[in-house]
């Protein structure tokens, strides 16, 4: 009987043992699904080339090792510019962006806070702590006075020029357009070079970022954002056309420079071929490649200008901003904080070979170490000039374009196409 | 009287079964066309923050010193009317070998047909290879008979571009041109041949008298729906060139989608569409005019 009874307090025993694992189970898998959900990373998406995106790897798994909570995602879009732009205009036409935030090229800034798809930064980020990016870049940055995007890595317009032959020569680099006349006639007279000078006349981008330093070395500008008043049709705009014209027609520049892009500059210059090349940084780390000809034989400075006036660089370069939809501002600004600080731009750069934003890095021991010129980079950064920050660029740089191409082509008198190109652009901004 | 209120009621059920399909053409042709008309009267761009603002006929006069947007016709004007005149006489070509009766007739005309089923993207892929200045089938063709000593580049001159993309495009399009044509050539009767043969007529004069007047119906069809395909042809001109080199093939097509797109200036963009709407009417309405006067001026009934 004694046994029976315990027999049952077994048998209830066992009952309640499956209940109590079964409950104990529950309570596990709850407890630990309340923690996997509170800490649950926050993803930050972005957009940008997938070339790019390679290049990011080593940043994103920093950034995550030291940011648990926020899973950085990048997208890789297509690699040419103007696509990855589509992308992010059509991501923000249909409403909801996927992305938290967007990696800009500085001239998409004042179109998309035009269009109200960026958040502003103003708030976050102390007068201190903008010191030491280059004012150019972050000024490129603003729209109405209103901080959107926090410069990433810089590019600028410069004046390359084979050292070697103005030392034989005995000649200092150019500073004036004049200057540069007289050096390339005299060096192909004497058959030391084949041409003088080679830049980017075809019609496109590029074409308008080429002429916004001429048009600043001139004394002139192309569209002022405030006044929005448009200064294509003045005598110092037409002198830089006809500088540049001058250029082809006194043998200086081939014919053929109406049709160059970037890379065909590069490689005219590289070939030996060119005493002055005007191009972006990269040119540096190709032409003093161990194939390259002309290696080190070459030097950079500041765009060439006219007599009484200052050189300018057009200013270039990426940055980071918030997309206006995002879920998670504080957590996408941390991430802009990590990208845009000196050690992380330091690390991508060494890398690379990108320029900074950051004008402590031109000096910084490391970097001049590996990059010896870029002390010289930052004097030419320092003068940079921006594309007009106006909301309708895109269409503003396309109307230059075809008029430009046209003057340069010698379909239209240098008069008559700026006269042409400032009326459409004042039709433009309705003015 | 009586007779009166059957045929009022007959009309009555009449327009009540046309209702249902008018509704639907007002819906889906008529109202997209107003309301890009309601646009094109409103600045909404950049400049506005995206937020439609009246302007009036702003949009409209801006046009008219708009460089950009003529040349854009003027090269869509050039591209129409060069691809239509030489698919015309190509297709009417093709149209009667086809209609002559030989062996493996099914398998060619077939095989005819076969440009026009192809989608244009992938095709305009294929002639963007074909007339690549470095690597490109025509150059090295050309290189081999030694006809040239260099490469062309055909599409990077604005000349060759437009010749290139037209030559794509009659590719494509002279198979529809002629597979209409036939479909009109098979149904003249082969005894007014023999009859006008036996009159002692040649072969140009039957061809002139008979064919020809015969399958005007055929031609003027093919012809409206070729001019209103190629004056809005988008896809062939975006893959090959781009509207490129610099805006030398740009179509109003490709000008109004990056007026919308690229510089999100949907009111301007609006306006241009109204514009090239009424250009294509007008021109139809021109054709149809024009077509109809030398039909009675041949004296041909229809």
């Amino acid at each position: 009987m004694f046994d029976s009874q315990i027999g049952k307090w077994r048998l209830h025993f066992r009952r309640f043992r499956w209940y109590g694992v079964a409950v104990c189970c529950a309570l596990v898998i709850l407890g630990l699904n309340s923690i996997a959900v509170s800490q649950q990373p926050i993803t930050i998406k972005v957009l940008m080339s997938a070339l790019e995106a390679t290049q990011w790897q080593p940043l994103v798994e920093k950034f995550e090792a030291q940011n648990p909570d926020i899973d950085l995602e990048i997208i890789e879009g297509p690699n040419a510019t103007n696509l990855v732009e589509d992308l992010y205009t059509s991501s923000f036409l249909l409403g909801n962006s996927p992305y938290d935030l967007v990696y800009m090229d500085i001239v998409w800034t004042p179109k998309f806070a035009a269009a109200g798809w960026l958040m502003e930064l103003s708030d976050r980020i102390s007068e201190a702590q903008s010191q030491d990016f280059l004012a150019g870049d972050l000024n490129g940055g603003r729209y109405q006075g209103e901080l959107y995007r926090i410069p990433f890595r810089s590019d600028a317009g410069m004046l390359y020029y084979r050292q070697d032959l103005l030392s034989a020569a005995e000649r200092k680099p150019p500073e004036t357009t004049e200057e540069l006349i007289e050096i390339s006639q005299e060096l192909q007279a004497e058959n030391k070079i084949d041409w003088g000078y080679v830049w980017q006349g075809k019609q496109y981008e590029g074409l308008a970022a080429m002429f916004v330093e001429i048009l600043k070395g001139f004394g002139g500008f192309w569209i002022d954002p405030n006044t929005q008043e448009v200064g294509l049709d003045r005598p110092e705009a037409i002198a830089a056309v006809s500088f540049l014209r001058e250029t082809i027609e006194s043998g200086i520049s081939p014919s053929g420079v109406t049709t160059y892009q970037e890379e065909e500059t590069r490689r005219f210059f590289q070939n030996g071929k060119a005493l002055f090349l005007r191009n972006w940084p990269y040119v540096w780390a190709l032409a003093n490649a161990e194939d390259s000809p002309v290696k080190g034989k070459i030097g950079l400075k500041p765009m060439v200008y006219a007599p009484g006036h200052e050189s300018a660089a057009c200013q270039g370069g990426w940055g980071l901003g918030i997309s206006k939809t995002t879920q998670h501002p504080d957590e996408a600004w941390r991430v802009i904080e990590f990208i845009t600080s000196a050690a992380t731009q330091k690390k991508f750069i060494l890398e690379t070979g990108y320029v900074p934003s950051r004008r402590s890095l031109f000096t910084d021991q490391e970097i001049v170490a590996k990059y010896g010129h870029y002390p010289q980079l930052l004097e030419v950064q320092e003068s940079s000039v921006l594309r007009p920050p106006i909301a309708q660029y895109a269409q503003a740089s396309d109307i230059l374009q075809r008029y430009l191409s046209a003057a340069l082509t010698d379909r239209m008198t240098p008069e008559k196409a700026m006269a042409g190109a400032a009326t459409e652009t004042r039709n433009l901004l309705g003015r | 009287m009586k007779q009166d209120t059957l045929r009022a009621r007959e009309q009555r059920t009449g327009w009540l079964l046309v209702i249902p399909a008018l509704l639907l053409l007002l819906l889906v042709y008529a109202y997209p066309i107003l309301r890009a008309f309601g646009l094109s009267l409103f600045s909404q761009n950049l400049g506005t923050q995206l937020q439609p603002e009246f302007a009036g006929l702003a949009n409209y006069s801006r046009m008219i010193a708009d460089g950009r947007f003529w040349q854009s016709i003027g090269n869509t004007a050039i591209f129409t009317f060069s691809a239509l005149i030489l698919e015309l006489v190509l297709g009417m070509g093709i149209a009667l070998v086809l209609n002559q009766t030989f062996r493996g007739k099914g398998l060619v005309r077939t095989i005819a047909i076969l440009p026009w089923a192809l989608p244009t993207a992938i095709m305009a892929l294929a002639w963007t290879w074909i007339f690549n200045d470095q690597y490109g089938i025509l150059n090295d063709i050309l290189l081999r008979l030694g006809w040239i000593e260099t490469g062309i580049n055909w599409l990077g001159n604005p000349t060759l571009a437009m010749v290139a993309t037209i030559v794509a495009d009659v590719w494509k399009t002279t198979s529809f041109v002629s597979i209409l044509l036939l479909a009109g050539l098979q149904s003249i009767p082969q005894d007014l041949y023999e009859a006008h043969a036996i009159e002692g007529a040649t072969p140009w004069q039957s061809f002139r008298q008979i064919t020809l007047p015969l399958i005007m119906p055929q031609i003027t069809i093919a012809a409206l729906f070729r001019f209103a395909q190629s004056f809005g042809i988008f896809d062939l001109i975006q893959v090959m060139t781009e509207g490129g080199p610099a805006g030398a093939t740009e179509m109003v097509s490709l000008y109004i989608y990056a007026t919308v797109r690229r510089y999100l200036d949907f009111g301007y963009g609006a306006a241009l569409v109204v514009v090239t709407f009424l250009i294509l009417i007008v021109v139809v309405a021109l054709a149809a005019y024009l077509i109809a006067k030398l039909r009675r001026s041949t004296g041909v009934e229809t």
